[in-house]
């Protein structure tokens, strides 16, 4: 290499919309990455996917369906630990094998569920955790036991999460919560909610909230499904009546749960969405299959040229979003500072998940709607049902109208509209 | 593997942006590009500063560097907006030269590497396909070429081409002097920042060592070269990208309409938040399709991928900052145009959406 003169080497840094003048990410898998693949993939083998019945619906993230056996076998394995702390029973295993673990399930259209969100949640107990929490909730976390919805939406607060309004009062050692949650995610189906409650009135909105993890069967829950657009259950409202929980289940400090909140957003995004790029490599090779079988007006659909273009656009797209995603792990690995790059990712992985359904929708033609319920469904129906969950994927977890502001003024540095 | 550039990746990259800021500025004199009011000069620097030779090994006078390094030059060059024979003289002819390891290519590459030399590359017929089947025009060993080349960029400035021709063995590779009797050019102007050329052989006579590399061999040889020419030209539209993003944002942040700047609506901000996806998620494709080829890892597809998206996310982002700009980005004057016709260029040199769609259908296995 040459090394010209140069007068300022940092001066690459200078500029604030350059956000990516170097990238820092996994280009290429080492031995022992490529031999936990397929450790994995054996484990897939021995556990094969379809053998699991679901006790909680897919909802389309590449997350699989819930299935409680499946995330056992999972914990069996050792998978849902390996990365913690070996005085939590973990074996400080890279966070790479974690994305190979996700990537491998999600090619599988393993019913893994809720996973990363237990994973995440178990990040912060072991990090942030009342005894409580990390000597009986966290080991059964790591056994695939226990899983969680999230409790932060309200009836009144989408977007404007502040507005919130339940409230947890303190009563001696116990919080009473009291107000109404919904839009959480497999409720129903899951043990522990995390409830995001104001403790105290203060001039700023943000201050005075708590995150409290809530036990399902505690008294003074209802928890109500709410059928979505597919006609099956994923979402659920909660009602809370005066529930009351030990202080002890105090999920980061008092009073500044939405600043726990927001400071484990953006690799909340990346956990959340990591999966999508190999779940949308699983749809597009069975599309590819689909098309490679099928003739339509006497010939091959897949010797259509405008299906042969249309897939390898969407084939590059998901790659580019994959190595987006490999790109953003990297950074939360090596400690870098994640300041809108997984919002940017978020809202490409959800919106090339759509624009992929939609082009399948296309590519199926008039069986294209039929649910897996009639003989006549091709691909058993997972197009039309991916179609319809994509739809929401880009409302959940952050609307992609949210995200691409915080691109802009976080990212870019661009002036906050107010 | 864990991919972070180097010092010596870093210094590359900085004295780049250094160099093409201050010689090559985004606000080009009337009368057209630097480098063709005065190609001797430009040219001679940029042979000076080792990047015309980075592809060349120490011993012929070259930088010694891999196709990571060129990606990153060639995304500053991008960035730059400069328009110039980089990509087909310093990385695809000179990688074809080097591969035939003659005495008479090793010094031609040499002459290149110090900036001496230019090399344009004639292989596009009337088809526009970048096939072999392609190949019409005729050329035999102890005969002659005869026919012509399309869309040839910079052959005016060019001291040789490399031609590819079709002769009884199949297709082979010539590299002739550019002004070797019976070579004409004709201008085929172009909305697009190139300057290309109708490229007619009437009657040039072949001896066995015009031939480059194998007689009836020269697509085989040509494909990998061509690979190199598609990563590079996939990070000059990053480039590109990168720096219609970074201007747009400037403006947005500057231009103040009802009271406001404009990037404070979030009509604007969230048009700016496109540009940045497409920039940022183009860059990570196009640097692990590089990674590969440098490592000598089959990346036929990787490239296809990286020229196919960054082509398709780039161009979108000089189209939507056209709407960010406003009415001042459909000036002359104003650089986004040149930087989006930069991007049309690139887009469809090295292989079009069309050609690398096709490379990546077979790749995931459509029949």
């Amino acid at each position: 290499m040459i090394a010209p003169a140069v007068k300022d080497a940092t001066a690459l840094d200078k500029g604030r919309t350059e956000m990516l003048t170097f990238v820092t990410m996994h280009l290429g898998l080492s031995a022992d990455e490529t031999a936990f693949a397929e450790e994995v993939r054996a484990f897939l083998r021995r556990h094969p996917p379809d053998t699991f019945p679901p006790d909680g619906m897919d909802a389309g993230y590449g997350s699989g369906a819930v299935s409680r056996a499946f995330l056992r076998a999972l914990g069996a394995e050792g998978y849902l630990r390996m990365a913690w702390p070996r005085r939590f029973g973990g074996e400080e295993r890279p966070m790479v094998l974690k994305l190979i673990l996700l990537e491998e399930l999600a090619l599988a259209g393993a019913p893994f569920g809720p996973l990363s969100g237990a994973d995440q949640t178990a990040e912060v107990i072991i990090r942030d955790g009342t005894p409580y929490l990390q000597s009986e909730v966290l080991p059964r976390i790591g056994r695939g036991e226990v899983t969680f919805w999230q409790g932060f939406s309200e009836p009144g607060a989408g977007s404007d999460l502040l507005s919130l309004t339940t409230e947890a009062r303190r009563d001696g050692d116990e919080y009473v919560i009291r107000g109404h949650k919904i839009w959480s995610s497999h409720a129903g189906v899951a043990d522990y909610g995390l409830v995001l409650a104001r403790t105290s009135r203060e001039a700023r909105r943000s201050r005075g909230l708590t995150m409290l993890v809530v036990a399902n069967d505690t008294p003074g829950m209802d928890i109500r499904p709410i059928r979505s657009l597919t006609g099956e259950v994923y979402h659920y409202e909660v009602f809370l009546d005066d529930v009351r929980v030990p202080a002890d289940r105090m999920l980061g400090r008092e009073g500044e749960g939405f600043q726990a909140l927001l400071a484990g957003l953006d690799t909340d995004r990346f956990w959340g969405r990591f999966y999508k790029a190999p779940a949308l490599t699983r749809l597009l090779r069975q599309l590819v299959e689909y098309a490679n079988a099928t003739t339509r007006g006497g010939a091959l659909l897949a010797r259509d040229a405008a299906v042969r273009r249309g897939l390898a656009a969407l084939a590059a797209e998901i790659e580019a979003l994959r190595l987006l995603f490999y790109r953003v792990g990297a950074m939360i690995e090596t400690g870098e500072p994640v300041r809108h790059e997984s919002a940017l990712a978020k809202v490409m992985a959800d919106e090339l998940g759509q624009k992929l359904t939609a082009f399948a929708m296309d590519l199926l033609g008039p069986f294209a709607p039929l649910t897996e319920a009639s003989r006549w469904a091709p691909l058993r129906g997972i197009v039309q049902h991916a179609y319809l969950t994509s739809l929401g994927h880009t409302i959940a977890g952050g609307t992609s109208e949210i995200l691409r502001t915080t691109v802009a003024t976080r990212g870019l540095g661009l002036p906050s509209e107010r | 593997m864990d991919f972070r550039p180097t010092d010596g990746q870093r210094l590359l990259q900085t004295a780049a942006r250094d160099f093409l800021a201050r010689h090559c500025p985004l606000e080009a004199p009337p009368g057209g590009e630097p480098l063709h009011q005065d190609r001797g000069a430009l040219w001679s620097k940029l042979g000076e500063l080792g990047w015309t030779g980075l592809l060349v090994p120490g011993d012929l006078g070259g930088s010694d560097g891999t196709i990571l390094d060129v990606v990153l030059l060639a995304e500053e060059m991008g960035r730059a907006g400069l328009v110039s024979p980089y990509v087909a003289s310093a990385v695809v002819a000179t990688s074809l030269l080097l591969g035939s390891g003659t005495t008479a290519r090793k010094r031609a590459v040499a002459d290149m590497a110090l900036g001496r030399r230019i090399c344009a590359l004639a292989v596009l017929e009337d088809s526009g396909e970048l096939e072999p089947g392609a190949m019409a025009l005729r050329g035999e060993i102890g005969g002659a070429l005869d026919g012509k080349k399309l869309l040839v960029a910079d052959a005016d400035l060019a001291d040789d081409l490399i031609v590819a021709a079709r002769g009884s063995a199949g297709v082979t590779l010539f590299h002739v002097e550019r002004t070797r009797p019976g070579i004409a050019l004709l201008p085929m102007p172009s909305m697009a920042g190139e300057r290309l050329f109708e490229v007619t052989f009437d009657n040039v006579s072949l001896s066995g060592r015009d031939v480059l590399g194998k007689e009836g061999a020269g697509w085989d040889a040509l494909d990998p070269a061509l690979r190199l020419g598609a990563l590079a030209k996939s990070a000059e539209m990053v480039g590109a990208a990168q720096r219609i993003l970074d201007l747009a944002v400037e403006y947005a942040k500057t231009r103040v309409q009802s009271g406001r700047p404009i990037g404070a609506f979030q009509a604007i901000q969230h048009a700016c938040a496109d540009l940045a996806r497409g920039v940022e998620s183009a860059r990570p494709l196009v640097l692990h399709a590089a990674w590969k080829a440098q490592e000598g890892l089959p990346c036929e597809t990787d490239v296809a991928l990286a020229k196919s998206y960054a082509g398709d996310a780039c161009l979108a982002v000089a189209r939507k900052a056209h709407q960010v700009f406003g009415a001042i980005g459909y000036c002359d004057e104003h650089p986004l145009h040149r930087l989006h016709k930069q991007i049309i260029a690139a887009r469809l040199a090295y292989g079009d959406t069309r050609h690398h769609a096709e490379t990546i259908a077979r790749a995931i296995g459509l029949a």
